[in-house]
Order: structure tokens, then C-alpha cells, then sequence
């Protein structure tokens, strides 16, 4: 399977990393040779030097033999233009565009039926704000997601040192909880993650993931020992696009809410735009103005400024202040791995949640979501079952399926099974699987149809 | 720098290389001859010696390479199988010190074909055909065809074929490095079958056809015979063997290119414009030079100087002549056709000509900028701009071969060795061609250098064969430093 990326940022990069570990051809383009060479150094990916929004450039890339085209630079145009081109030279490539501008929300039907033939227009910030708003609803959790159109949640929760499950085999979950037991498909321990067996036991400073469906998620977060807490108070540090779009939607759920913005003229603006929120013009980690506006009694700090530094320090500040949650918008990578340490759990991240958006649309089979999780070292994805491939009509247990991989759910019509070693796969159930990176392309593999059977 | 991991990685290296022993075996039980046992001996122990290595190591993972530890992996797995490789030669000739083996094992893997065998017909045909198999096997590099191979090598497998096949302008024919290698590989084994038939055709045994098509397609130089390819004394061989060899010595993504329905790609490159019209001027001075003071006829002129200067500027290094008896010009431009040697990307070794051809640009445009103090110009190769930090390398590189060529040939002279000798048998070892001038001329051998000076060129081939950067860099003590 070829794959073209146009633009080699971060988003670029990573996505390149992901798919090239996945044995894809992968063609990466950028303008820039710095960035170009960091790609080269790092991924077994072919890179070509120029812009992707040349026709020649596109053709030089092998856009005729591939199957995916990815426009992820930071310019909308360029993205834009590279998929019409795309459009032009080789009209079967699937076609994904990052589109960040919120004056193309109302377009992205027509860039699907007209001109460009964006098959699926990724707007990270739309996909953050709604993992903030997930992350704000689920008390404790730091990762979420969602499969069966929200039906089923997918929630990573850290460990506390009080918390009952610390200690506790994982084969003696029954006994304790019966029915109510959660489905714990991974734990992160060390930096290290564990598909955990029967006999693995959970301990203090775990990240947990499990699975629970929507209501049953309350009495599974009782479980681990977090409680819902009330959402009444939310103040957003930083007043960019993502800032207003939270803001715009907390807006209409009248949740007190305060934007903390340092520029004047965008404050001005957004006060125009908005009608309940109170906009305050200064600097987010600015103590005196924190504790003007009673940052004790705050749900949650949501620090959405453009710098990194930035939003780290004002989370510590307002955690160290009293507030009972923060929420930090993070885009560099490198510094993921170090939020634990620093003590910050509720991390954001647009590049991330792009990747997250454009894997679900590289998989094949027919995959509904995917969600990729520490780091990129795993994948959870939500599929259905197709009914010549693989995976249908088996126990699990007889299935050879890849090591490191594992069938957390199954959803059958209404019902959510979760499955056993009996269990069998019906053609059209949705399933839900956890893979780490190496098992996926043994994944792909079972879920694809078979050929010859047509 | 992870040593347990390179130890690891170099292991299994071993192990593959020991277990591509098996052909010369198999070439031995056909014969009957005395070169099973030692064979046998050294693939028992390459392969163990390998597989203890890894094993000692498994434990040592890693999910990428950094460019430094991939330098240090192909250096040392180079070394490690110019020991192994010479295993047979040392247990399976008599009277052949170990230094000697090795001389000759590191001259088959870098492509050299210099050797130390004063009485090649008299060695059996199983160790003749490891001496030539051997050339083959580095010729497009032992860990090209791994990486091409071996599945586990993947991203780390970029490190290493960037320390093997260093080019000055890197280029990719597939996305991943692990399809390009096997398309390298299949397109060399391509070639190498086409020129085993057409040997056939001229009458060769079957033995001889392959021994001489894989020292040919590797630009290596081993011959099974004492009097090289002059041996057969046949127009016919000698046509085909310069066909193959200016093949070999052009890029081999172009050969791919051309397989893939583009047969103008080899008009269409700059570089192989440059070699191929580099390769017709020189023969014809060479023949011009040597016809009448050597050759009476035209014919006779052409057919010995075009194979010479084939084989020396693709770094072959096969003989049909004796060129020490031919005019001072003839001499002169074939030492310098050691330095300059093949297409980037092509078996050939020595300076390259896109070095070359960069390195003339270069020069021009410091002319043009005397001229025009203010103009704004760029080298180019086909209508592009070369970016600066390719030309330094480029220049960087050809400083360090033309430093190293000066300070070994002069180490070489004070162990003894007369002028001539010293200045050609280093450039022909660093340049991986093989006969060079006086007392290693193309009737004589390697097995007269005193073993320091043998140490020396083994050094400088290997040095040679990873252009440079990847074996000397292992000199720098920054590189050791934590």
C-alpha cells in the first residue's frame, strides 16, 4: 500500500513514523530540506523536495500508484490545492486534508462532492475540543474515546495509591466486583505497556485503560475509586481558535465560564462572539489575576495558549492554587512523556488527535475509528467484522491472532458483549480491538476479506 | 553507542555470511577436490561463531540505529568477514600465512582483485570459486543483500546500507530501503546471469563462466586463471567482458530504470553521459598511444587498449596486456583512471566521476565568481542545484582519499618498497582495482609486499571499498567519546 504525505511538521512526521513501522510505502513531500532530512534520517520513507502542490512534484511522488494521499502541511491552501492536483493526476486515490480555518466548516460537504473530492477533511481542533469536552465529563479519566457512537467508552485511568484495585490479581476481579467488573485491555506501567494476563497483578501509578459502556461508566470509575465531580466552573486560559471553539460550547450548556486572553484586540473580538462567557484581557499565569477570579473554587483549567511552556506553568500554578482539575493542550511529542513526572495527567494534544483522525482512515478493512494511545506504541480500533475474512466464525481461542493483541469488545446490534475464549464473531458485529504497534499489520491482516473468494 | 547491540547485529551478520559458504561446498562435492574439508571447517565455524555472538547479545534490542552505531556495525561486520572469509584460504592452501588469507579475502569482498596466489591454477576449483563468489557477494555489499533479506534489519536497515553504499546524492527507488535493496540485488543477478550465458556462448566451461561473471559484475578482477583473461585469447570474451564491465561501472538504479521500459535513462543521467564519454576518449588516446610503438595494426591497438582502460577505470582490474611495457602517457592516464573510477551507485570503486564531475563544477564556478564578484550561481547536475552541504562532503571526501593515497603510499616506500610500486599498489588497493604498477603490475602479484605493507593496503581496500568516511571515522576519538 502507497501512501503520499505532503507536509513533513510534526503531524507529517509522525503519521510517516506510524505507517513506515507498519511496512507501508510511504512517500513524504515538503518544501523544506531541513525538515525533509530529519524524515529521511529517521524513517525508511522516500523523501522528495519540493511543493506538494505541484502537479510535477505530485507526479514524481508516484501519486498515480497510490492509494492514499495525506495533505498535512500547516498551510490550508496548500493542503487544498495538493488534493486538487491529486484530484486531477489520479482521481482513484483516497484523498485526506488537514484543514484548520473555521470559515471551511461549512464547506467540508462540498470539498467532498466538488472540486478537490476530499474524501475526509481532518480539522484537529474540532477533534480537541472534543476530547477536552470527553475529558472534562469523565471525572479521573486521562484518556478517552469513543466507539459505537459514543455507546462504548474507551478510558485510561491512573492508579492511586489508596485506590481498592491496587495490588489486586487480575483473576480474582470476579470474585470482588461479579458482573460490574471493568474490561481492562492494557496497563502502562514504566513507560512500558502490558496487555496484562489472569495472573498480572495492578499496581500503585498504573495507567489503566479499560472499556465500559455509557452507562455503566460511572459505576466503573467507583471502581477504581473515582467519583464524579461537579462541572459548573471552567475557566480557559488562552483565547486562539481552539479557546473559542471550547468557549462557543460551553457558551451554550451554561457552564460558568472564563476565557483568559492577553491580547486586547482578540479579547474584544471575543466578547463579541460570545455571550455568557466572561472574557478577561491578561496573562494566564499571572497569580494575582488567577486569584482575583477565585481559581479555588474552579472545576477545571483548560490552558489552551499557542506556547508549550506556557500551558504547563499555568497548569501547575493552577493546580497548586486549588483548582481541582487542568486540562494542558500539548504539541510537542517530546514533552508527552515528561507530563507524569511534572505531575500534569490531563493532556491535549492537535497533532495527536489528527493522527488519531487520519488512522482510522488508512486502515483497511472496514475499520470505523481508531485511536492510537501511548505515544503511538498501541492502537485501539473499532471494526466490523466482515463476513469472508478471518476473523468471523471461530471461538477466539482457535483463532491464530497476533501476539500483543486482543478482542476487547464485541458489539452485536445492541448488545455489548464482552468476549471470552468462546466467544464467536458473527459477520456485521463491531469489535473492538487493542493492538500494540508490531500486531498490526497481523490485524489488518485478519480483518481484511479474503481475495479469492470472489 | 550500544556495543551489545552492534555485537548482536554483527553476529548475525556472521551467521548469513557463513551460511552463503554453502556454494563453494557445493562446488567442491561436485569436483571431488581438497577444498571440502576446509570449507566445511570454516562454515562450521563462521556460522557458530556468528550465532554465539548473537546469542550472547539477543538480549541487546534496539528499535532504531543512529548513524554513528551503523558506521561502526558495517565497519566492523567488513572486518569480521574479510576474517571469516579468509578461513578457507588460510586452512585450505598450504604454506599460506594467515596474513596472506586475509590480504586475499579482504581483496575479494572490496572488490580489489589484487592477490597473493603466485600459482592460481594449482589451488582447487572449490576455493576458486569462494575467491570469486566472495567478490560477488561484496561487490553489491553483503549487507545490502541482508538488509534485502534479513526482515528484522528494517528502519535500523537504512543506517547500514547508508555506511555501505555511501553516495554523494542518496536515491531511493522504493519507499522502503528493504525493496530497494532487493531490486539492487535482483537487477545485479540479472546482469550477472546474461553475462554467464553469453561466456558460455564463447565457448567457457560452465566453471568459468560463473567464476569469471562474478568477478566482473562486482568490478572485482579475480581470475581462475595465471595469465588473467588473457588466458583465452579470444575477441569474442573480450568484448563481452568489456560490455559487462562498463556496465557494472554505471548506476544501478539506471539498469533498473532501463529493465522498467526507459531506455534512454542512461543518455538522460548526467553522471553516466560523463562516464561513458570519459571511458571513449580515453580509449582512444590509450589506443592511439600504444598503436605503432606496441601494436601493428589498428585492431590489435583498440582491442588491448580499450580492455585495459575499461577495466582499470571501472576498477575491474582484469589483464589482457602488459601495460608496464606500454608508453609513458598509456601508464600515466590508466593510474589516473584508478582515481577516478566508476559511476556513483555502481560496484566500481575510486573516486567516482559524480565526485568528479561535482568537484569540476565546483571549480568552474569559483572561476565564474572571480569574474562576476557578485553573481548568484549554483554547481548543477541535470538543471538542479546541488546543495551546498553535498559539494562539502564531496570536497571533504576527495581531500581525505588524495590525503590517505599520499600518506600510505609514503608509510609503504619507507617498509621498503620501491617508487612505482608504492604509488601503484596503494592507489590500486584504495581504489579496489587490483594490479597496479612495478612490482604489482598486472603479470605480477601482491605475495612479494613485505606482511606490514600487507596490513596497509588490507587497510587501505577496506578503506576504499566504504569510501572513506565509514572506516576512517572509527579513527576520530570524538567518535568514541560518550
Amino acid at each position: 500500500m502507497k501512501i503520499v504525505i505532503v507536509g513533513a511538521g510534526e503531524v507529517g512526521f509522525h503519521i510517516a513514523s506510524h505507517l513506515a513501522h507498519e511496512n507501508k510505502d510511504v512517500v513524504v513531500v515538503d518544501k523544506n530540506a531541513d525538515a525533509l532530512r530529519r524524515v529521511s534520517e529517521n524513517i525508511d520513507v522516500q523523501v522528495i523536495l519540493g511543493s506538494g502542490s505541484s502537479p510535477v512534484v505530485l507526479m514524481e511522488a508516484g501519486i498515480n500508484s497510490a492509494e492514499i494521499i495525506l495533505a498535512v502541511t500547516n498551510k490550508d491552501e496548500t493542503n487544498l490545492v495538493a488534493c486538487l492536483m491529486a484530484s486531477m493526476l489520479s482521481p482513484s486515490t483516497k484523498k485526506l486534508a488537514r484543514i484548520r480555518n473555521a470559515d471551511y466548516d461549512h464547506y467540508h460537504e462540498h470539498f467532498q462532492q466538488h472540486a478537490p473530492h476530499i474524501d475526509t477533511v481532518i480539522n484537529p481542533e474540532i477533534e480537541v475540543v472534543k476530547t477536552i469536552d470527553r475529558l472534562m465529563q469523565v471525572p479521573g479519566a486521562v484518556d478517552v474515546g469513543e466507539f459505537a457512537d459514543g455507546r462504548i467508552k474507551f478510558i485510561g485511568v491512573y492508579l492511586e495509591k489508596t485506590a481498592r484495585l491496587a495490588g489486586v490479581q487480575l483473576s480474582d476481579l470476579p470474585s470482588i466486583f461479579g458482573d460490574e467488573r471493568p474490561l481492562i485491555a492494557a496497563v502502562v506501567r514504566e513507560d512500558e505497556l502490558i496487555i496484562p494476563h489472569g495472573d498480572d497483578r495492578l499496581m500503585a501509578g498504573d495507567l489503566v485503560y479499560f472499556i465500559s459502556e455509557e452507562d455503566k461508566l460511572y459505576a466503573a470509575l467507583s471502581v477504581f475509586d473515582k467519583h464524579s465531580q461537579p462541572l459548573n466552573r471552567v475557566l480557559i486560559v488562552g483565547g486562539g481558535r481552539i479557546g473559542f471553539r471550547l468557549a462557543a460550547l460551553l457558551d451554550q450548556r451554561s457552564i460558568q465560564s472564563k476565557i483568559i486572553e492577553r491580547n486586547p484586540d482578540r479579547c474584544s473580538l471575543l466578547a463579541q462572539k460570545l455571550n455568557k462567557v466572561v472574557v478577561l484581557c491578561g496573562d494566564g499565569s499571572d497569580q494575582s489575576l488567577l486569584a482575583e477570579e477565585n481559581i479555588q473554587d474552579t472545576d477545571v483549567v483548560i490552558t489552551l495558549t499557542d506556547d508549550e511552556e506556557t500551558n504547563i506553568l499555568a497548569s501547575l500554578l493552577a493546580r497548586r492554587m486549588g483548582a481541582h482539575k487542568t486540562i494542558t493542550k500539548i504539541s510537542k511529542f517530546s514533552y508527552l512523556s515528561l507530563m507524569t513526572t511534572i505531575g500534569i495527567e490531563q493532556v491535549v494534544s492537535p497533532r495527536l488527535s489528527a493522527i488519531n483522525s487520519i488512522l482510522q482512515h488508512i486502515r483497511r478493512g472496514k475499520v470505523i475509528s481508531a485511536i492510537s494511545i501511548k505515544g503511538e506504541q498501541a492502537e485501539v480500533m473499532e471494526a466490523v467484522a466482515l463476513e469472508t475474512s478471518d476473523i468471523v466464525s471461530k471461538p477466539l481461542k482457535r483463532m491464530s491472532f497476533p501476539k500483543g493483541a486482543i478482542v476487547a469488545g464485541i458489539i452485536r446490534q445492541e448488545k455489548i458483549i464482552i468476549p471470552s475464549g468462546e466467544s464467536v464473531i458473527e459477520p456485521g458485529d463491531r469489535i473492538i480491538i487493542f493492538a500494540t504497534r508490531k500486531a498490526i499489520p497481523g490485524i489488518e491482516k485478519i480483518m481484511a476479506v479474503k481475495l479469492e473468494f470472489f | 553507542m550500544r556495543w551489545r547491540y552492534i555485537l548482536n547485529i554483527v553476529g548475525i551478520l556472521n551467521l548469513f555470511f557463513g551460511l552463503t559458504m554453502v556454494f563453494p561446498l557445493l562446488c567442491g562435492l561436485y569436483y571431488k577436490d581438497a577444498s571440502v574439508i576446509p570449507l566445511l571447517e570454516s562454515m562450521v565455524s563462521t556460522v557458530g561463531g556468528g550465532a554465539l555472538l548473537h546469542l550472547f547479545f539477543r538480549g541487546a534490542k534496539a528499535e532504531v540505529i543512529t548513524q554513528r552505531e551503523g558506521m561502526a556495525i558495517v565497519a566492523i561486520a567488513w572486518t569480521a568477514i574479510g576474517l571469516t572469509g579468509a578461513l578457507p584460504f588460510y586452512l585450505g592452501i598450504e604454506n599460506c600465512s594467515f596474513v596472506d588469507a586475509f590480504f586475499e579475502s579482504v581483496s575479494g569482498a572490496t572488490t580489489t582483485g589484487a592477490s597473493i596466489l603466485t600459482d592460481i591454477e594449482s589451488v582447487s576449483k572449490g576455493l576458486l570459486f569462494w575467491r570469486s563468489f566472495i567478490q560477488w557477494l561484496g561487490g553489491m555489499g553483503i549487507i545490502v543483500l541482508s538488509v534485502a533479506i534479513l526482515p528484522f534489519l528494517g528502519v535500523g536497515g537504512m543506517q547500514l546500507y547508508k555506511a555501505e553504499v555511501p553516495s554523494p546524492v542518496p536515491d531511493k527507488l522504493k519507499p522502503r530501503i528493504r525493496d530497494t535493496s532487493m531490486i539492487l540485488w535482483k537487477v545485479y543477478a540479472l546482469i550477472s546471469l546474461a553475462q554467464v550465458v553469453l561466456l558460455l556462448l564463447g565457448g567457457m566451461s560452465l566453471y568459468d563462466a560463473l567464476c569469471h561473471a562474478f568477478t566482473t559484475m562486482p568490478t572485482g578482477g579475480f581470475s581462475t586463471r595465471n595469465a588473467s583473461v588473457a588466458h583465452y585469447n579470444s575477441v569474442y570474451l573480450d568484448t563481452v567482458i568489456i560490455v559487462f564491465m562498463v556496465l557494472a561501472g554505471i548506476n544501478f538504479s539506471l539498469h533498473y530504470q532501463v529493465m522498467r521500459g526507459r531506455p534512454l535513462a542512461f543518455w538522460r543521467d548526467s553522471e553516466c553521459r560523463f562516464f561513458l564519454g570519459a571511458v571513449l576518449v580515453l580509449v582512444l588516446l590509450v589506443s592511439f598511444d600504444v598503436y605503432g610503438a606496441v601494436y601493428r595494426s589498428v585492431g590489435q591497438a583498440l582491442r588491448y587498449g580499450s580492455f585495459q582502460v575499461v577495466s582499470i577505470v571501472t576498477t575491474t582490474g582484469f589483464a589482457t596486456a602488459d601495460y608496464e611495457k606500454w608508453p609513458a602517457m598509456s601508464q600515466l592516464i590508466l593510474l589516473l583512471c584508478m582515481f577516478l573510477g566508476a559511476s556513483a551507485g555502481s560496484t566500481g570503486g575510486g573516486m567516482k566521476c559524480l565526485r568528479v564531475m561535482l568537484c569540476f563544477k565546483f571549480c568552474y564556478k569559483e572561476l565564474f565568481l572571480l569574474i562576476h564578484p557578485r553573481a548568484v550561481t549554483h554547481v548543477k547536475i541535470a538543471g538542479k542545484a546541488v546543495p551546498n552541504d553535498v559539494i562539502r562532503s564531496v570536497l571533504g571526501f576527495m581531500s581525505l582519499y588524495m590525503g590517505l593515497f599520499a600518506l600510505s603510499s609514503v608509510v609503504l616506500s619507507g617498509l621498503g618498497v620501491d617508487f612505482m610500486t608504492a604509488v601503484g599498489a596503494v592507489a590500486a588497493t584504495i581504489g579496489n582495482i587490483g594490479p597496479g604498477f612495478g612490482m604489482v603490475g598486472p603479470v605480477d602479484n601482491y605475495a612479494l609486499i613485505p606482511e606490514m605493507g600487507k596490513w596497509l593496503l588490507i587497510w587501505c581496500m577496506l578503506l576504499g571499498r566504504l569510501e572513506v568516511f565509514t572506516v576512517i571515522i572509527l579513527l576520530v576519538p570524538e567518535f568514541w567519546r560518550k
